[in-house]
């Protein structure tokens, strides 16, 4: 497994793509502060909203994750790298999990970085919040990751079907057919936030915390099952 | 080596893409020795080559190896070795970071020792220490070889693999490739440059349009297509007089002459032919200066499959 991991590592680990993540994940932290230094302060929720619900976990995350998670093994379907993996004498699983972790090596940082700085910077060092915060977007990277990992096994327009998926249903379905919600990575993560620390991000309808987790393990499970099975009947190239 | 057991069965495989079928109904045996496979571009070559090493499913039939079904079980690739005809490398990794990487996914056990044996068996010492990305092409297939060898397998399956390599690689490569022969392993290589398969192949496996137009050794195949003339040149000192000769034979089918002044017999045995005509030339007192035959090179068989 060491071997799939190392080379996903250094094949999704190029300078130019290392540099957007950065820049990406330093756009949540400048807006937290920005908000701060104006005039009126904002309240928990308009924070939330704009900070945390749009930015971090509907934009900057999965837009993060997926550049990453969709090149695992997509890349490798087109350029015909990927026989040289499937023709290893290696249970599927042995590929999927490396590749899946070697993603999250890769975004986790990030992600978590950026968010804890967000929720530093936004609820002035409160560490529920803040831990909160960063829970709640190390597992949408770990929800997305899985789930985009799959797609790029799927489909070589992965980053195409991502985009469409993170905008059009998560952004904009979500947004007013509340039952779109159930099939929404973002509002599993942002449950996972308000179940964290219920007191600092009260009277919303989110998912309670139990079923957060519940459900989250199984859409990180379930993509991740579905990437070993692709892999095991696929045409590899 | 046609006694030895049949170690790659391919049984009524076929395989569709939509209303496209790419190989249809093949049916054949491939034994320890090279075996060439034969076909023009789009004739179902590489899609047989998938199947036959796990990487596509067939739409109906079965591919065994070593008697186990070849699709999903990963076990048995430890004793198959596949180079592909695509020939991306990881232009980031050095050549022996990546025989070395191969060889890991492979379980070898005394990998260093493996990697120096792979390298050396193409040739690429001096050159593994550069990344790929700056190998020429014949250099990058002949580290993808050195990669495709490392783990020792007993089955080689070569899709084109003289792409790329330059006089001098090709005859390398073809002495390689005999000596891992000699070694009993199975090969199965494709190419479209004939006359490479006609000179590596102990057994030609010939695909036309998705189907096995013909298999066996060349001239067994040539034989087989009896039902089409051979073409024979003669170059004589009178060639009117032997046309008029020779058109007597009973198994010649016609006779033109060449505006250079040789003789073209058409013939459908053309063993007669070798027997009879020095004797006619030499009843009529005519010199037969040479007695080539036209179309006993592989292409020309492979050009009679097309057509047919």
């Amino acid at each position: 497994m060491g071997s799939v991991y190392r080379l996903t590592l250094r094949q999704l680990a190029g300078r130019w793509r290392l540099a957007i993540m950065t820049l990406l994940a330093a756009l949540p932290v400048l807006t937290a502060a920005l908000i701060l230094r104006s005039t009126e302060a904002p309240s928990v929720a308009e924070f939330e909203t704009v900070a945390l619900s749009a930015l971090l976990a509907g934009s900057i995350v999965p837009l993060v994750v997926l550049a990453i998670a969709a090149a695992a093994f997509s890349n490798e379907v087109e350029d015909r790298t990927l026989a040289n993996l499937t023709l290893a004498p290696l249970p599927r699983w042995q590929i999927a999990v490396p590749k899946l972790m070697a993603v999250l090596t890769i975004a986790v940082p990030f992600a978590a970085v950026s968010a804890f700085l967000t929720g530093h910077v936004a609820f002035l060092a409160d560490p529920k919040a803040t831990v909160a915060v960063t829970v709640a977007a190390v597992a949408a990277v770990a929800l997305y990751g899985s789930a985009f990992t799959w797609l790029g096994l799927m489909t070589t327009q992965a980053i195409g079907v991502g985009l469409l998926y993170v905008v059009l249903w998560e952004g904009f379905f979500s947004g007013f057919v509340s039952g779109v919600r159930l099939l929404s990575i973002r509002h599993y993560a942002l449950a996972l936030m308000h179940g964290l620390d219920p007191r600092r991000f009260a009277g919303t309808d989110h998912l309670s915390l139990p079923a957060a987790v519940v459900v989250s393990a199984v859409v990180f499970g379930g993509f991740l099952w579905l990437s070993i099975r692709r892999l095991r009947r696929m045409d590899v190239p | 080596m046609t006694d030895s057991t049949p170690v790659i069965r391919v049984d009524r495989v076929s395989r569709w893409f939509g209303s496209v079928v790419a190989v249809s109904e093949m049916t054949f045996e491939v034994r320890p020795g090279i075996t060439g496979l034969l076909g023009p571009n789009g004739a179902g070559k590489t899609t047989l080559l998938r199947m036959m090493t796990g990487l596509a499913a067939t739409s109906t039939g079965t591919v065994t190896v070593f008697g186990e079904p070849v699709r999903d079980n990963p076990p048995l690739y430890r004793r198959l070795g596949v180079m592909s005809e695509h020939e991306t490398v990881y232009g980031f990794m050095k050549g022996r970071e990546f025989v070395t990487m191969m060889g890991q996914l492979r379980g070898v056990e005394r990998l260093e020792e493996a990697v120096d044996r792979a390298i050396e068996r193409v040739d690429l010492t001096d050159a593994q220490h550069r990344p790929m990305g700056t190998y020429s092409r014949g250099m990058r297939q002949r580290m993808r070889l050195a990669a495709t060898l490392v783990h020792d397998p007993e089955i080689l399956v070569l899709d084109e693999p003289l792409n790329g390599a330059d006089p001098r690689q090709r005859v390398h490569f073809q002495h390689l490739l005999r000596q891992l022969a000699e070694e009993g392993r199975t090969i199965v290589l494709s190419s479209h440059i004939l006359e490479e398969v006609e000179q590596l192949a102990e057994t030609v496996l010939l695909v036309v349009n998705g189907k096995l137009a013909a298999s066996g050794g060349f001239r067994a195949i040539r034989a087989a297509l009896d039902q089409r003339p051979y073409h024979v040149r003669v170059v004589c000192d009178a060639p009117r007089r032997l046309a008029a000769l020779a058109v007597g034979i009973g198994s010649v089918e016609a006779v033109n002459l060449d505006p250079d002044g040789g003789l073209v017999i058409l013939s459908r045995r053309v063993l007669d032919l070798q027997l009879e005509l020095p004797r006619l030339a030499q009843s009529a007192g005519i010199s037969l200066r040479r007695v080539e035959p036209l179309d006993d090179s592989l292409e020309s068989v492979f050009g009679y499959l097309v057509e047919g």
